[in-house]
């Protein structure tokens, strides 16, 4: 039986605390060998899809099985038949969509007319953004044109993204967005 | 035999992945900097920065090229910097008897850093800034000791970054140099000492200071020098 890539990571990761040791010419200091073992171990692997561009490369994502179970590595899928392993500098930069200090951890809200944002729950915010939503859709909303025809729509709100959505997931949304009358739904859907 | 790495430059679409994927597997951290005029950011290899991919716009038969270089450590068959830093305490610079590779271990901070760089053919290791450690690629010897790739490699998507043994790599460069002299006639292999082989399509030094070791200019300035004016450019 051939063995995939993937099972001969999983075959070596069991080997790498034997290898770590003896895999040099000399003994290494235990800070050095210690640099040796593979980030990976005890990890569980997911695959996934690089949100960044309509090329849709395949991504391993390498979870901690212990501690907070965040991400510890996150690289190119050599069994993805879009890409084969490789990646570009956005894709291979992929772990800090989820690990990195620099992004706000919650969402942030500007009032209108206020100079600052501030930090806002996650419930509030939804809540928000349903209430505005529907309050435009209602004053705008156009049964009939001109014309006099049946139009059932509203020009005044816009829909566009989002570029980390899959097919099955844009379907949902641009359903969503036709139920409440939107007729300019953009989307970069292309994987 | 070791491994070795093959890098075809007529490849390199100057992508960077292999930059990032270097800072990301080792999970260095990034540098703030500013716009010098040109893509190739950070401006030069640093503690932080092990992979670095070099710029250059050459004029060659008058014709203007626009040519990238992946550098890093080139994993000499006979490392210089491992005698110089090694005089300083033995065990400060090992090389793997099953992959050949050079690695800097934590007792480099015993050794004369900056004698380490000079003894570098290739100007590579790099003083820490505020200690007395020094660092350079390690060809991911955890990764490599698990019959992975290295990150920079894996990541390729090119195919202009090779991983293998010394054997396949070296029968590769010579396939490719054959294929690739019918469109570069100029086309050349960088150094064969070393387990980082280069493909130029166009004369080695007009892709960096430091892309073969004989590319040392042979003006009023040493190499030393000029890398300083380089570092020291004028911000633009």
């Amino acid at each position: 039986m051939p063995v995939s890539r993937r099972t001969f990571l999983k075959f070596t990761a069991g080997a790498v605390s034997c290898s770590a040791f003896t895999g040099l010419g000399i003994s290494l200091a235990p800070a050095m060998a210690q640099a040796e073992i593979l980030k990976f171990q005890k990890t569980t692997i997911t695959t996934t899809v690089c949100c960044y561009c309509a090329v849709g490369c395949g991504l391993l994502v390498h979870t901690a099985d212990e501690g907070k179970g965040r991400s510890v590595n996150v690289e190119g899928d050599p069994d993805h038949p879009v890409n084969e392993g490789a990646l570009c500098a956005k894709g291979a930069a992929m772990r800090q969509m989820a690990e990195n200090k620099a992004r706000p951890p919650k969402p942030m809200y500007r009032a209108a007319g206020a100079k600052e944002w501030k930090e806002v729950e996650w419930d509030w915010a939804y809540a928000e953004i349903a209430k505005r939503v529907k309050a435009e859709r209602d004053a705008s909303f156009t049964l009939k044109n001109s014309k006099g025809e049946t139009v059932n729509r509203t020009e005044t709100m816009v829909s566009l993204g989002s570029a980390a959505l899959d097919n099955e997931e844009c379907w949902s949304y641009q359903a969503i967005q036709r139920a409440l009358g939107l007729v300019h739904i953009e989307h970069q859907a292309r994987i | 035999m070791g491994k070795m790495m093959f890098i075809d430059l007529t490849r390199c679409t100057a992508c960077r992945g292999c930059q990032v994927a270097c800072k990301q597997w080792k999970s260095l951290p990034g540098e703030a900097t500013r716009n010098t005029g040109t893509h190739q950011n950070p401006p030069d290899l640093s503690f932080n920065t092990l992979k670095l991919v070099r710029f250059s716009e050459p004029k060659v038969d008058g014709k203007l090229h626009w040519l990238f270089f992946p550098d890093a450590c080139r994993h000499c068959l006979e490392p210089p910097c491992m005698g110089q830093a090694n005089l300083d305490d033995e065990g400060a610079v090992i090389q793997d008897e099953a992959t050949g590779a050079v690695i800097f271990t934590d007792k480099i901070a015993n050794a004369d850093a900056e004698a380490v760089r000079t003894a570098c053919p290739y100007d590579i290791p790099r003083p820490e800034k505020d200690g007395k450690m020094s660092s350079k690629c390690d060809f991911c010897i955890d990764r490599i000791s698990n019959g992975m790739k290295p990150s920079c490699v894996h990541v390729c998507p090119t195919g202009c970054m090779n991983f293998g043994t010394e054997e396949e790599m070296r029968a590769l460069a010579k396939t490719r140099l054959e294929e690739v002299k019918k469109h570069y006639p100029q086309a050349t292999l960088g150094n064969d000492d070393v387990r980082v082989m280069y493909l130029f399509a166009v004369d080695p030094k007009n892709y960096s200071y430091n892309a073969v070791a004989e590319a040392a200019p042979t003006g009023p300035m040493t190499r030393r020098e000029v890398f300083a004016s380089l570092a020291g450019k004028p911000k633009a």
